[in-house]
């Protein structure tokens, strides 16, 4: 007697939770537009075409161009560049990536950061250190975090915002002013809000130790970008259109944009492991930079 | 009969009230940010004592021992950065993070190499064989909830990490589970491990947590200047 009156209490309680049932579990503070943490989720840098397509091949780990205005440093005619997707696709070669300096783009660097690609095109072109700084495991910084072609994964909570990218981890603190004098970091200090169903984002602090692109374009910590995020496509594109101004480097600022394609796999929520370091060593001895290594076990 | 009786209730009940309590949104939180106040290089067993090592572990132990010293065995957690494994990750001397969304998983997102941990709730435990082209450091977990605790069940992990910075070793087979409850601001963690391999009966270590949701996550690079750790005893740079 006892225990149906315990189990009928339990059902009631159980029957009385069903209309929430409908709900969307913890809060996120997203708006409904831009929801990107669902379970099963993730976002592709890269998802194959059918059949072999140069121009999707080149977004393999590059940005794209913004609609109009100046874009990120690029490959010229005297250098194309083979990405190892268009190599795979088009049947050709891979090379390294050598930066026109003499495009809009290449014009608007200013002079040491000139001289750094130019450097750098020489190795390249050398076949030496040919390798992007995430390659050799280091953090990327912004916006080159977003260069990955693989899954990215996004938690939201009405506090933040948080992007994982393949062992890399960035924070947008939402809401909130950027402080008076953030620590210079690899991923600076990210501050965003809501603008409709689009997440703007805001970060300054960066220190001075990554580069803005695959060419390996050097920055100062007066480096600035600003994101936007954004669903296009009926939801199944997650943008990033984003504005690169650093008075240090670049003459004017310059914009590009990198779309991630949404893939749903339920059995599948893994988030990468920063696993990077495990066998990478410079094994053909072709100059690459080593992997960042403690000189002692820091405690 | 009677047994059979009292066992379908009971399930019935647990089914009931894990639903209801799911139903309302009213899985326990425990989302937040915490930071433990001490730490310990060698792994501290809950009920005192040395881990029970068995002789093929005890064999590992001093290989392990004796090569981090000559130089032969590498602490690569250390020196290259790559993820600690369970349960040295437990010890971490630096703030880490929980996520409970979405509902149906928790995220574990450590500030120390950013090592993240994806929990899948309510999910059966997959078998060793389903994961051995795929082990991670920090294994596959599963969890569901006890009344207020998480249990959460870890399999599937490689044998490139230390139970500990001392070299303590595990084996590829190695399942840990623990078991985790947030009192006040307090989280606590007691991680049993089980590895047959290379210890005569399971073990259990406990780590505690302070909730510090005022401190954020930092960028974390090998070989940085890191995050300031003189408030944490027992850690020495």
């Amino acid at each position: 007697m006892r225990m149906r009156s315990l189990l009928a209490a339990l059902m009631l309680s159980a029957a009385c939770a069903i209309p929430t049932l409908a709900a969307d579990g913890p809060a996120t503070g997203a708006p409904p537009g831009l929801n990107l943490s669902a379970p099963g989720v993730a976002w592709m840098g890269f998802v194959a075409p059918k059949e072999p397509n140069y121009a999707i091949a080149r977004t393999f780990n590059d940005y794209s161009n913004p609609p109009s205005g100046l874009g990120p440093v690029s490959d010229g005619p005297a250098h194309p560049y083979a990405n190892n997707e268009v190599a795979r696709e088009m049947r050709t070669a891979p090379t390294y990536r050598v930066a026109d300096l003499d495009n809009d783009s290449g014009k608007n660097l200013m002079p040491w950061v000139r001289e750094a690609l130019q450097k750098q095109n020489e190795l390249a072109l050398r076949e030496r250190n040919g390798e992007t700084r995430e390659a050799r495991c280091w953090e990327t910084g912004v916006p080159a975090f977003h260069l990955n072609p693989g899954a990215m994964r996004i938690v939201q909570t009405p506090k933040e915002v948080v992007l994982f990218l393949v062992g890399r981890t960035r924070h947008i603190w939402l809401n909130v002013p950027h402080s008076r004098n953030p620590k210079p970091s690899w991923y600076g200090e990210s501050v965003g809000h809501y603008e409709g169903d689009t997440l703007v984002v805001d970060t300054i602090g960066f220190n001075d130790k990554t580069f803005v692109d695959s060419y390996r374009t050097p920055h100062t910590d007066k480096l600035h970008v600003v994101e936007r995020f954004r669903l296009i496509d009926g939801g199944n594109t997650l943008e990033v259109a984003f504005t690169v101004d650093d008075p240090g480097a670049f003459y004017k600022p310059w914009s590009g944009t990198r779309n991630r394609h949404k893939v749903v796999n339920p059995n599948n929520r893994l988030i990468a492991e920063p696993d990077c370091a495990e066998a990478n060593d410079d094994y053909f001895n072709i100059g690459l930079e080593p992997v960042p290594t403690a000189a002692k076990p820091e405690f | 009969m009677k047994f059979a009786g009292i066992t379908a209730f009971a399930l019935t009940a647990g089914i009931f009230a894990s639903l209801s309590a799911h139903a309302a949104g009213a899985a326990p939180d425990i989302s937040g940010t915490y930071w433990a106040t001490t730490y310990s290089p060698k792994v501290q067993v809950m009920d005192g004592g040395e881990p029970p090592l068995n002789e093929a572990g005890r064999a590992a132990y001093q290989k392990n021992q004796a090569g981090l010293k000559d130089g032969s065995v590498i602490d690569k957690a250390r020196r290259v950065c790559t993820p600690d494994g369970l349960p040295r990750v437990l010890a971490t001397p630096y703030p880490f993070e929980i996520f409970q969304t979405p509902a149906d998983q928790v995220t574990f997102l450590y500030e120390m190499n950013h090592q993240t941990r994806t929990v899948l709730m309510d999910k059966p435990l997959p078998t060793l064989e389903s994961l051995i082209t795929e082990p991670l450091y920090n294994g596959h977990s599963v969890a569901h909830w006890d009344g207020d605790t998480l249990v959460v069940q870890t399999i599937g992990f490689n044998d490139r990490t230390f139970l500990d910075a001392t070299g303590l070793p595990h084996t590829d087979e190695m399942i840990v589970t623990e078991r985790i409850k947030k009192t006040g601001d307090q989280l606590e963690d007691i991680a049993t491990i089980h590895d047959p391999q290379f210890y005569t009966r399971d073990w259990q270590a406990r780590f505690v947590y302070r909730q510090r949701n005022d401190v954020r996550l930092e960028d974390y690079a090998c070989n940085d200047t890191h995050r300031d750790l003189s408030g944490i005893a027992g850690v020495r740079r």
